[in-house]
């Protein structure tokens, strides 16, 4: 396959892929730069020239704007999710995948269909269900929401589970072994490839979230980055230095776990589908 | 009985997290609330004034405009990435991951970038270009613009199935069609598109289904101005709700936008059901 045609091909291509990396990555380049500039050298000079000296000034400023607090805050919210969606996902999984009831598969539809219902449409409804339960601006507000599992990871691990083998269970079975520890020593252990593409889906989607948690707290005690964010930037319109710092704490930490994790990010995404 | 037990939490979620909010959205669409005070009975004048509303068409306008934009741009991009990339020449796969990086960024944050980089005075742009473009504030620029950062958003996301795709059609197939004197140009229409239907109907439907609900991005580049130009649906129901205090309005706009978006999935799904390729075994 080394043919001429090969090599041309190669001659067209590369330059057109090696512009589209540099389309994709020059932004990210530009923000981090102007945010180790420092306000002064960003006001007298081109916003492209580079920063002499590099300074972590931006992010000390961002630091007593409660950012701080506000990463805190996002990390937890994002732990407690995926704790949430794996455990109980699993849990449902297992069940329609391994369990015989009456209703089973009613209630497999009414999930499934429950995909269909979009995050545009149910923030209005929840904020009122919210204020009504006295959880506005709370730190369970962030989460309740999303952490008893979802639809679409119960679809994807049952259809999973299906494909263990019955034979495995009902070996552990007769060793005496309960439905948690098969869950827990068979089940588990058999579909760690599933389990963590569901991880990193729910992690990237949950960090990232920003509507909900908008909508729902105010101020600075429960402040997700998403949030800190835009006040920032509607505070300080002008201070670019100032906010670009901002955006590049908002979006590092998934940039390490993506350089870290790529290739798994890049199957799982091909595997769900889904944010 | 254990079934029950296992099913519990998660039940729990979807009965109160997205079921009841369904009920609660129709019944507050009958309702006049302001955030703060009493609950009031409104009948259907909520329906009355979002449907006879210019704003709410003007939104729905902009959605559709923005889709017609954003999904054929983005599957057209991503479909020419993924073809480049199926050659396998060495280094594709850091290419392919690298294209990704956009879109697991928090799409906020990509817009606060965004808005930056087009700022009129300092940004990046407009240095370049050494005059000052108003991108985000002529009426004429703005949702162009915002459609453009949306599909540099997603372009490596749709380009991730196109390549699967791709890769999954046999290599017998390609060759007996050589060996045929097909051209390559003849292989990509004959046989690399029609064999590709199946992810088109997904790219095309997930495409069109989170264009509708885009929100973050307006929110931290325009505010749906200049003049309510990029006032997408999603950013029409928060402003209605949390910004003008009238939530019975964005209750209505709310369901309208289910009803849609169910409607997009059914037809969809009817049409390309009818249209579905060729199965090989």
């Amino acid at each position: 396959m080394t043919s001429p045609s090969r090599v041309l091909s190669g001659i067209v291509i590369y330059p057109l892929l090696v512009a589209g990396a540099v389309i994709t990555l020059a932004p990210f380049l530009l923000g981090l730069l102007t945010s180790v500039t420092s306000t002064q050298q960003f006001s007298t000079e081109s916003p492209l020239s580079l920063p002499t000296p590099p300074t972590l000034a931006n992010y000390l400023d961002l630091a007593d704007a409660g950012f701080g607090r506000a990463l805190v805050v996002t990390a937890l919210m994002t732990a407690v999710i995926l704790l949430g969606q794996i455990t109980f996902s699993v849990l449902a999984a297992y069940a329609f995948a391994r369990l015989r009831f009456p209703g089973r598969d009613v209630l497999f539809w009414v999930y499934l269909a429950t995909m269909m219902v979009p995050a545009t449409v149910t923030v209005v409804p929840l904020y009122l269900m919210m204020a009504q339960a006295g959880l506005r601006n709370t730190f369970w507000a962030l989460v309740l929401p999303f952490m008893f599992g979802s639809p679409y990871a119960i679809f994807l691990l049952r259809e999973y589970f299906r494909t263990i083998p019955a034979d495995l269970i009902n070996a552990a079975r007769t060793d005496g072994a309960n439905t948690l520890d098969v869950i827990v020593h068979v089940v588990l252990p058999a579909s760690r490839p599933i389990l963590v593409t569901l991880a990193l889906i729910t992690v990237v989607s949950q960090w990232n979230n920003f509507m909900w948690p908008l909508v729902i707290t105010s101020g600075g005690e429960w402040q997700v980055l998403t949030v800190a964010t835009a006040g920032l930037q509607s505070r300080y319109n002008a201070q670019w230095t100032l906010v670009m710092a901002a955006t590049t704490v908002a979006v590092v930490p998934l940039i390490v776990l993506f350089v870290a994790l790529g290739r798994h990010i890049v199957r799982s995404i091909v595997v769900t589908g889904l944010k | 009985m254990l079934g029950y037990v296992l099913l519990a939490p998660s039940l729990f979620g979807v009965v109160t997290f997205m079921l009841l909010p369904m009920l609660v959205v129709l019944w507050l669409s009958l309702q006049r609330w302001d955030l703060l005070g009493p609950i009031e009975f409104a009948g259907l004048s909520n329906w009355q004034s979002v449907l006879t509303d210019r704003s709410f068409a003007t939104s729905l306008v902009v959605t559709v405009l923005f889709i017609a934009m954003v999904v054929p741009a983005q599957t057209v991009l991503g479909l020419v990435a993924a073809t480049m990339l199926a050659r396998g020449l060495p280094g594709s796969s850091a290419f392919r991951t690298l294209y990704v990086l956009p879109w697991i960024c928090a799409p906020l944050a990509i817009a606060v970038l965004w808005r930056w980089i087009l700022a009129p005075t300092d940004g990046v742009v407009s240095t370049l270009l050494e005059r000052r473009v108003e991108w985000l504030t002529d009426p004429g620029l703005a949702l162009p613009v915002v459609s453009a950062v949306v599909v540099w958003t997603n372009v490596g996301y749709v380009t991730l199935f196109f390549l699967a795709g791709i890769l999954n059609i046999p290599r017998e197939i390609h060759n007996a069609a050589s060996t045929d004197g097909a051209n390559a140009w003849q292989r990509f229409r004959r046989i690399t598109l029609p064999m590709l239907r199946p992810t088109f109907f997904f790219v095309l439907v997930t495409g069109i289904i989170s264009a509708a609900q885009v929100f973050d991005t307006v929110y931290a580049l325009t505010s749906g101005g200049p003049q309510g130009r990029t006032d997408l649906v999603a950013h029409r129901i928060y402003a209605e709700a949390f910004g003008e205090a009238a939530v019975g309005r964005a209750a209505v706009m709310a369901v309208v936008l289910f009803v849609l978006l169910v409607g997009v999935t059914i037809v969809q799904h009817l049409y390309f059901r009818r249209r579905i390729t060729y199965d090989l075994t």
